[in-house]
């Protein structure tokens, strides 16, 4: 195990609806809070990494670095991705290079700003050319499923079987949001309510089996390995990271049961930390709807193809916590998942990672999972448009 | 085309369904690629054009869209899915058009996937009023229903005939009726208008014919309800059909396009220029397509302008005119005009307005009588000499009357009398009149046309069918009868005909 990176501090906001609040105060918020957790001033920072996808039509703003050097009060560099993940990715590699010490990675969204054209806006980025044959953000998650069925001749009770397993993953994921005070929905939620939105909407997948939309931020300091020593005890250290890519057009890929860009990312990272994929205890998983995480679970090697409903359908029957994949625990979106978490989309990704670390670090309240051999390693995925691109970390602790 | 966006590369490629495949090994793409994936840089030069618009597709998978995005709302709800084309080597994303889903209706998305569809050309979506008219080829209906699936082949000519006529014609209306006391109406699906019955017809006439779309070197489109005051519809059929010789770098194509209007005889008005342009000596390889269509206007029902509300259809009719392969030879004609203001729009109006008593006589019945009596006369021509007699057909009365006027009896006219399946299709009524008789006239019968534009004049023609007739026709299994008598028709109340007469 070499470690690349350090988390040493994270802070985020609820994610939700907050039309009380401008992006400032989200982004001061957890900025506030990361830079509290790390006991660090902002003069301190070397650089900034930060995300968003649509503040500009959100809230029209445009130079966004412009907009946090004013916030921050900062001159150093500054440079914006889409998602979380993604900013991550690049502050860690600066870090890896020797270039930076101390760095911010930040992510924001306020997607209910802009309520009425978010669901086109989010579809151009995705898809935009299904979007101009008719495509929805939710039709390709139910396509995938169509395909998914047919491919692996899923049929009467097995359907059902599949069906429900789906339905348990929205419910499993309330139940984590629970106990997560940062949580869009802190309420549980029954296989009922999941199968009966399926059938008034008419179709393979309902509202409960989606991620809503939400406004939020969440931020993390990130430190070399070096200088983690010096700020914490317990740093949270990036082993693995690695990106892929997939076609935009979700009809022209060669496979439309799974997103090759997220088991090619699994792989490398994998690799990039030297450990394998059974060290990983715990994973925050891109459920952007019920099928995303099955299908993740498959994609990122946990469940062979073609299966993971069975495991998913076993572990939720008498749900325990974790999903029992190969015989071990694997405990998968335990803040809820973007299904109850929220999905802020450039801040995402920022609470998986705050989950991971929190979790590692034995700093998950509530939510703290207890290991017999001690926690060691998590993971996250998360994605950006359809599985276009896919970002996975691998985290440790000493 | 590169650097144009997305939302423009949609309509270019979209429209026409284009793509590409690799001559070194094989794989296939929904757009143009100048090099294969796979094998880089030895495809360079290698890449072929492909094209799936006269293509049967499968539809992979489906779901049904309830909430669509802002754009689509008002389809309502819709069944979306990825749709292959041979055997999966190339997959597009696709709407399924012309259904309307009830509310109650139960959904099961088996029945839909792997079955058989057609592309479909229409409007994409909903715009705003000032905005160009976006259009697409992915949208598609099943093969199996209304709309079957033909193959266009290019047949070479074998004979070049001494006068000009008509090689080939296709006839296209909706799925969709109205049903009145004693007429039945075509009504348009949400996404459909006169621009794309226009391109609907001339697909339809280009399977039939068979002719080599590239050798087509004028297009006219007559309409008098062109969604656009300015921009012509003929552009578009140009350009989805491919029509005269294509530049494919520059994304043009060497064909004169032109829209005329004259109420319901603008394209009537012109077969005599388009069979004088492939009659000119240095002109005789190529064709000459005239269009009739439209989504024929009217005010609601107890608005000024209503009363047309009872008769109005939708359609379009294609006629390509050549010197090869004539299925009609085109033996004279006869026109005639006068400045009656029967029927007229004045410009911003949505509906038009008519002069009452007057639209009958001195109107229509003096027109069509004139123009039909001097073109016999010219031709000393009487009655008994004309097989079929075909006249403008707003309603059933007007047309019956002046047949009986000019002599002609039931068995000569009642053959082309269409506008009790489809309504008044206006620029498209009497061609459709011409091409219900050609469906079913023997090679050597003389057909006598006349057709009538309010404002006002009439255009008569004389048609001696020839020998290859009958070949040609069995090409087209979209004849007038299927059209008419099919069992996919689905009948919509006033409301929804309403609905889908606006449109997007």
């Amino acid at each position: 195990m070499q470690p690349r990176s350090a988390i040493i501090g994270a802070g985020r906001t609820p994610f939700g609806e907050h039309y009380e609040k401008e992006p400032e105060a989200l982004v001061e918020e957890s900025g506030l809070r990361a830079l509290d957790s790390a006991g660090i001033e902002r003069r301190d920072l070397d650089a900034c990494y930060l995300a968003d996808y649509f503040l500009p039509f959100t809230n029209k703003i445009g130079l966004e670095e412009g907009f946090f050097s004013e916030l921050l009060e900062l001159h150093v560099p500054m440079e914006i991705t889409r998602c979380f993940s993604s900013a991550l990715f690049s502050a860690s590699n600066a870090i890896q290079s020797g270039r930076y010490q101390l760095v911010l990675v930040g992510g924001i969204e306020k997607m209910t700003d802009r309520w009425d054209k978010i669901r086109d806006d989010l579809m151009l980025l995705e898809d935009p050319w299904s979007y101009y044959a008719g495509c929805t953000p939710e039709a390709n998650h139910e396509l995938m499923l169509r395909a998914y069925i047919k491919k692996y001749g899923i049929q009467d009770e097995d359907l059902e079987k599949l069906q429900t397993a789906l339905a348990y993953i929205a419910v499993k994921n309330h139940k984590h949001a629970i106990k997560n005070e940062y949580a869009q929905y802190q309420r549980e939620i029954t296989v009922g309510q999941v199968l009966k939105a399926r059938t008034r909407a008419r179709k393979p997948l309902g509202m409960y089996d989606f991620a809503p939309v939400s406004d939020g931020a969440a931020a993390l300091i990130l430190a070399s390995p070096e200088a983690a020593k010096t700020y914490t005890d317990m740093p949270i250290y990036i082993l693995g990271s690695a990106s892929a890519t997939d076609y935009i057009t979700f009809s022209s890929r060669e496979d439309r049961t799974s997103f090759i860009a997220s088991t090619l990312a699994t792989e490398n990272a994998l690799k990039m930390a030297n450990i394998k994929l059974s060290d990983i205890q715990i994973a925050e998983l891109y459920d952007q709807s019920t099928m995303l995480e099955m299908v993740s679970l498959e994609d990122l090697g946990f469940c062979k193809r073609g299966t993971a409903w069975m495991n998913i359908y076993d572990s939720c029957k008498d749900y325990k916590g974790y999903y029992l994949v190969n015989g071990r625990k694997l405990y998968v979106n335990l803040n809820g998942g973007l299904k109850a978490d929220g999905n802020p989309l450039g801040a995402t990704g920022g609470a998986q990672v705050f989950e991971i670390a929190k979790q590692l670090s034995g700093d998950a309240g509530e939510r703290q999972v207890h290991i017999e051999d001690g926690l060691q390693y998590g993971c996250s995925l998360e994605l950006e448009g359809f599985g276009t691109k896919a970002y996975v970390y691998i985290f440790g602790r000493d | 085309m590169s650097s144009e966006p997305i939302e423009r590369r949609v309509s270019y490629i979209g429209d026409r369904l284009r793509g590409t495949r690799c001559g070194v090994c094989g794989k296939e793409y929904f757009r143009k690629k100048d090099y294969c994936g796979n094998c880089g840089r030895r495809s360079f030069g290698m890449m072929q054009d492909l094209d799936f618009f006269f293509e049967k597709g499968e539809l992979e998978v489906c779901t049904f869209v309830n909430e669509p995005t802002n754009k689509f709302t008002k389809f309502g709800s819709f069944i979306y899915g990825i749709v292959s084309f041979h055997n999966g080597k190339v997959r597009v994303p696709g709407r399924l058009t012309d259904s309307i889903i009830k509310e109650n209706e139960e959904i099961d998305l088996s029945k839909f996937e792997g079955r058989p569809l057609v592309p479909r050309f229409r409007r994409r979506h909903a715009v705003e009023k000032s905005e160009v008219i976006p259009t697409i080829s992915l949208a598609f209906t099943f093969a199996d229903e209304y709309y079957p699936h033909q193959k266009y082949s290019i047949t070479k000519p074998n004979k070049e005939y001494e006068k000009p006529g008509i090689v080939g014609y296709g006839v296209y209306t909706s799925r969709f009726r109205y049903k009145e006391p004693t007429i039945e109406r075509a009504v348009p699906f949400l996404d459909e208008d006169a621009i794309t019955a226009a391109v609907e017809a001339g697909k339809m006439a280009l399977i039939q014919s068979g002719i080599d779309y590239s050798l087509v070197n004028k297009v006219y489109v007559g309409s008098e309800s062109n969604p656009y005051a300015v921009k012509p519809i003929a552009s578009k059929v140009a350009q989805v059909l491919k029509l005269g010789e294509e530049d494919k770098t520059e994304g043009i194509q060497y064909v004169d396009a032109i829209d005329t209007e004259f109420a319901c005889k603008a394209a009537t008005s012109v077969f005599k220029d388009a069979a004088s342009l492939v009659y000119y000596p240095e002109n005789h390889d190529a064709y000459a397509i005239v269009i009739g269509t439209d989504n024929s206007q009217a005010a609601p029902r107890g608005e000024p302008g209503g009363e047309l509300d009872f008769f109005v259809g939708f359609g379009g009719c294609c006629f390509i005119f050549g010197m090869q392969d004539v299925i009609a030879e085109l033996e004279g004609w006869h026109s005639c005009t006068s400045d009656t203001p029967d029927f007229w729009r004045r410009d911003l109006e949505p509906y038009p307005s008519h002069g009452g008593r007057f639209t009958g006589d001195p109107a229509y019945f003096k027109h069509v009588a004139k123009a039909a009596s001097k073109l016999m006369e010219k031709l000393r021509l009487q009655p008994s000499d004309v097989d079929y007699f075909v006249s403008h057909q707003p309603n059933l009365n007007f047309p019956t009357r002046v047949a009986a006027q000019l002599g002609f009896k039931e068995e000569q006219f009642l053959p082309s009398l269409q506008v009790a399946k489809f309504g008044n299709c206006y620029s498209g009524a009497s061609p459709i009149g011409l091409a219900a008789v050609l469906d079913q006239a023997k090679p050597d019968d003389r057909i006598l046309l006349t057709s009538y534009g309010s404002g006002a004049g009439s255009d008569a023609y004389s048609f001696i069918t020839t020998s290859q007739l009958p070949e040609k026709r069995n090409r087209q299994k979209f004849t007038i009868q299927y059209q008419g008598e099919n069992p996919h028709i689905e009948y919509v109340d006033y409301t929804t005909y309403r609905k889908l007469k606006t449109g997007l």
